[in-house]
């Protein structure tokens, strides 16, 4: 017996300095993840307010009436309220300044600070995103998983059309369609808006009518609340189901084709623990990441979904500030998303971090 | 992996379950379970009735100093009183309501006195105290719609008398004074609430979230986006009688509102095209009338824009090239010629035989007088806005194929309103497409066309350039008679139909859905809809 195989510890670093080389590592790698965040958010500022700014149209001409832009006193007043009388670096200055303290403006379309409107209308948008989020990553990648598993099959077809057409279907127009199959034809689905008319909301807590409902225990409210958000939900899952289907299928499929793979089967591990050790821990990393992308384009993208269901969100508030050159308001949406995909983004780098070990390495 | 497959579809059908059966749950046919009886109107459980009305918001405020959008006058209307009004569909004859009013013979002094015993909803009486404030402070808060009282000085008399004083003939001024902007607010608690007659004004966050009226109504909530609920003023004390308890109006996309009025999930839908209401089904009953909003074409008279457009034979050219009956049919259900631009609902407006007519032969001859040899000339209009349901960009090519057709040749520039709008503003459009609503019930709204008028000038139109016409404006803004006033402005739509830089086009029809259960649906030109005129049948 060789003394190496006397002690099979016997070269290894002890196992609490490896543990705490792989904790600063990891601490190391968060602490880059956030500052390239930092600096980001700050690149973002600037290039929503030049964006915004670069508009043609004058603001003024698009908040004020017709009369009301024709008197002079008026106008001049308008842009000194809201500092559109200094220069553009002056402006963006300003705005820094007030971001410092969470002060996003005023909305010269609904008279409101722009944070309070987004504290409306984000919770709104979210309740929608989570379920469809979720609902679309359990079952996109099962399907991709399975579709995958069924290369070539009567079943991988069928999925692979069904994702297609899940893709390929605008939003739009599969919200109108389930709209009025599933509201209008069959009354299984209540109407639009995200309560009855008659029902009150709950207290607000997260703005998330669902959630607030069952702090609040307004069990009927709750049920009113889930029934309006199934449609819209529904259909943002659809759409997103396909995406990840497509994706997932693709991952699985490179990953299929990896010698590590090839090696475990030669080992005779069984095909279960191949696929689910070696194969979906392989193609996580990627999946995760359009997972992430896709969360954060259903909060943005979500405006004619919003428009169909009378949904007072995001995307809903998003298109009228950018039609009535609400500048300050267009600059807060750019602003949440842009924070929604970096935390996004954040999230999922960081998961990277746990998930690959060449990723927190740097390899 | 069999197991795997088999959880995977179990999750994917209990989700779908769960949705369905939360959908169920929520009703659906009778939305929430909080309401029943769903057409005309809705009982609620505890015997309160509601009724929804579902429209496409356009609101920035509901302080009656400050609001100038659609939505904020429908909501205005049923929380504030004005001094005067217009009764049910009447369009033409003004009607006391917190005051009556005399006026003396130059119409350059308004009496008002008034009406005993009226209450806010608070139950304090409304005084010319709050009068003078409130019309005071809609000059001074220096708004959308402070134009309203330009030149009109504000005083109070006496305890029940005010008195309105303008330098010039003012005969509009009873019109103007019962828009929903000029309502009456309480103003001992809007000063309480920061409020006040000039810029300093601090009042509309409170007025956002509390009315301060003695309307038929009071404010429960508003959310700009989603929706507005009203309930009864239980101190109201005024002519109307409002039957139901609460009005719930829901910012809804149109081809939602079609759904949800057609299943007697709303009441009321205010948003429906001309086209949308062509395709209703059985069970529902549509209020079509001309509406108010005149959609037209301005030809920019300055040469320094197009010497073509500028020259009085291309006018006349495009004015016989346009085929108004096509236009029409774009328009839909409830749609008009207009006539000119005074539209068929004010005093004043033209007669059928007095409107532009199609004619082809005399199109191509003017045209080639001006000298149109198919130069291209552009023609923009704004392409993200529907006036009262009507698509302009489909209006804009039927014009371009008809004007094609007698030799002039258009390019079609489609742009936002928010930029389009400048160029508008700043008369810098060769030919524009564009459309105005009334601002007040009275047809001194449309003068505005008149040369070195606001619109006149977005023309290239400038003072001096119809000495003829001018005269007419002129007599427009002061004659008080009102047999006169009817002669003066019916002059001046054939002046401008004939000489003006202006092609009226088409008034779209106003479209109001409602279920057969719901009375007193009437088009208003201002407010459009008066949600405390709605009764149950």
């Amino acid at each position: 017996m060789s003394p190496a195989s006397a002690n099979p510890d016997a070269g290894r670093p002890p196992s609490g300095a490896g543990g705490g080389r792989r904790h600063s590592a990891l601490a190391r790698y968060v602490a880059k993840r956030l500052v390239i965040a930092v600096g980001l958010l700050f690149g973002m500022t600037l290039v929503t307010f030049c964006l915004t700014n670069l508009v043609p149209g004058d603001p003024v001409a698009a908040a004020l009436g017709q009369r009301a832009a024709d008197d002079p006193e008026i106008v001049a007043r308008f842009r000194t309220e809201y500092g559109l009388d200094r220069s553009l670096p002056a402006q963006y200055l300003a705005y820094l300044g007030r971001l410092i303290r969470f002060d996003l403006g005023t909305s010269w379309q609904t008279h409101h600070a722009v944070a309070a409107d987004l504290a409306k209308a984000v919770p709104a948008t979210m309740e929608i995103a989570f379920g469809a989020i979720v609902g679309a990553a359990l079952i996109g990648i099962t399907f991709g998983a399975w579709s995958a598993y069924r290369r070539g099959l009567a079943t991988d077809q069928v999925l692979r059309l069904v994702s297609l057409i899940g893709i390929s279907l605008p939003t739009f127009w599969t919200a109108i369609v389930c709209f009025y199959v599933f509201y209008y034809r069959l009354g299984w689905a209540p109407g639009s808006g995200r309560l009855t008319p008659g029902v009150a909301a709950p207290p607000n807590v997260t703005g998330m009518y669902t959630v607030d409902a069952l702090l609040a225990g307004e069990w009927r409210t709750f049920v009113d609340a889930s029934a309006h958000l199934a449609l819209p939900t529904l259909v943002l899952t659809l759409y997103t189901i396909g995406l990840l289907t497509r994706f997932s299928r693709t991952s699985i499929l490179e990953v299929l084709d990896q010698d590590y793979v090839r090696a475990a089967k030669a080992k005779g591990l069984p095909g279960r623990v191949v696929f689910f050790r070696y194969v979906l821990r392989g193609a996580a990393v990627p999946v995760l990441t359009v997972v992430g992308l896709a969360f954060g384009s259903l909060l943005s993208g979500t405006v004619l979904v919003e428009s169909v269901f009378g949904w007072p969100g995001l995307g809903s508030y998003a298109y009228q500030a950018a039609s009535k050159l609400d500048l300050l308001a267009v600059m807060g949406v750019g602003l949440v998303v842009g924070l929604v995909y970096l935390c996004v983004n954040l999230a999922v780098d960081l998961a990277y971090g746990f998930i690959d070990p060449r990723v927190r390495v740097g390899r | 992996m069999i197991s795997t497959r088999t959880s995977g579809l179990r999750a994917a059908a209990a989700a779908g379950a769960a949705a369905l059966l939360l959908s169920a749950c929520g009703g659906g046919g009778e939305p929430g379970g909080t309401t029943s009886g769903g057409a005309g109107g809705q009982t609620a459980k505890s015997g309160a009735t509601q009724i929804v009305v579902d429209t496409t918001f356009d609101i920035k405020t509901i302080d009656p100093g400050r609001e100038y959008e659609p939505t904020g006058q429908i909501l205005v209307k049923a929380l504030y009183d004005t001094l005067l009004t217009f009764a049910d569909d009447d369009t033409t004859t003004v009607v006391a309501d917190l005051a009556s009013y005399q006026s003396n013979d130059d119409q350059t002094e308004f009496t008002f006195t008034m009406a005993p015993g009226r209450v806010f909803s608070d139950g304090s009486p409304v005084t010319v105290d709050d009068a003078v404030f409130s019309l005071k402070r809609l000059q001074g808060l220096k708004g959308n719609p402070s134009f309203l009282l330009d030149g009109v000085s504000v005083e109070k008399v006496d305890d029940q008398t005010l008195k309105l004083t303008t330098a010039d003939p003012s005969p509009a001024l009873p019109a103007v004074l019962a828009t929903p902007s000029c309502g009456i607010v309480n103003s001992k608690l809007v000063q309480e609430n920061g409020g006040s007659t000039d810029e300093s004004d601090a009042a509309e966050e409170f007025l956002n979230q509390t009315s301060a009226g003695s309307g038929p109504y009071v404010l429960d909530k508003l959310d700009t986006a989603s929706e507005a609920v009203l309930v009864k003023n239980p101190n109201y004390n005024g002519p109307q009688t409002p039957v139901y308890d609460t009005v719930i109006v829901r910012n809804t996309e149109p081809a939602t509102q079609k759904m949800n009025v057609e299943r007697g999930d709303s009441q009321v839908a205010l948003g429906l095209s001309g086209d949308m209401v062509e395709s209703l089904a059985d069970g529902v009953e549509v209020e079509s009338v001309p509406s108010a909003t005149v959609v037209f074409l301005l030809i920019n008279s300055d040469p320094a824009v197009s010497e073509l457009t500028s020259k009085p034979e291309f006018v006349k050219a495009v004015k016989a090239a346009i085929d108004y009956d096509s236009l029409i049919e774009i328009a839909g259900r409830g749609a008009a010629q207009a006539n000119g631009l005074v539209p068929s609902v004010f005093l004043g407006a033209l007669e059928d035989s007095e409107a532009l007519k199609y004619d082809a032969a005399a199109a191509q001859a003017a045209a080639q007088a001006a000298g149109a040899t198919g130069q291209k000339l552009t023609l923009s209009f704004p392409n993200d806005i529907d006036p009262t349901g009507l698509n302009l960009t489909t209006l804009a090519e039927r014009i371009q194929s008809q004007l094609s057709a007698v030799g002039i040749e258009v390019d079609l520039a489609p742009a936002p309103f928010a930029t389009e709008i400048d160029a508008y503003r700043d008369g810098k459009e060769q030919i524009g497409l564009w459309y105005w609503n009334p601002d007040y019930m009275d047809p001194a709204n449309y003068l505005a066309f008149g040369p070195g008028q606001t619109v006149g000038l977005r023309a290239g139109w400038k003072q001096g350039a119809n000495a003829a016409i001018e005269e007419l404006v002129s007599r427009g803004y002061t004659t008080g008679d009102l047999a006169e006033r009817k002669t003066v402005f019916e002059e001046w739509g054939k002046a401008m139909n004939a000489d003006g830089p202006f092609v009226p086009l088409v008034q779209p029809g106003s479209n109001v859905v409602y279920q057969p259960s719901v009375t007193g649906v009437y088009y208003n030109p201002v407010w459009l809809i008066n949600v405390a005129g709605l009764g149950q049948s």
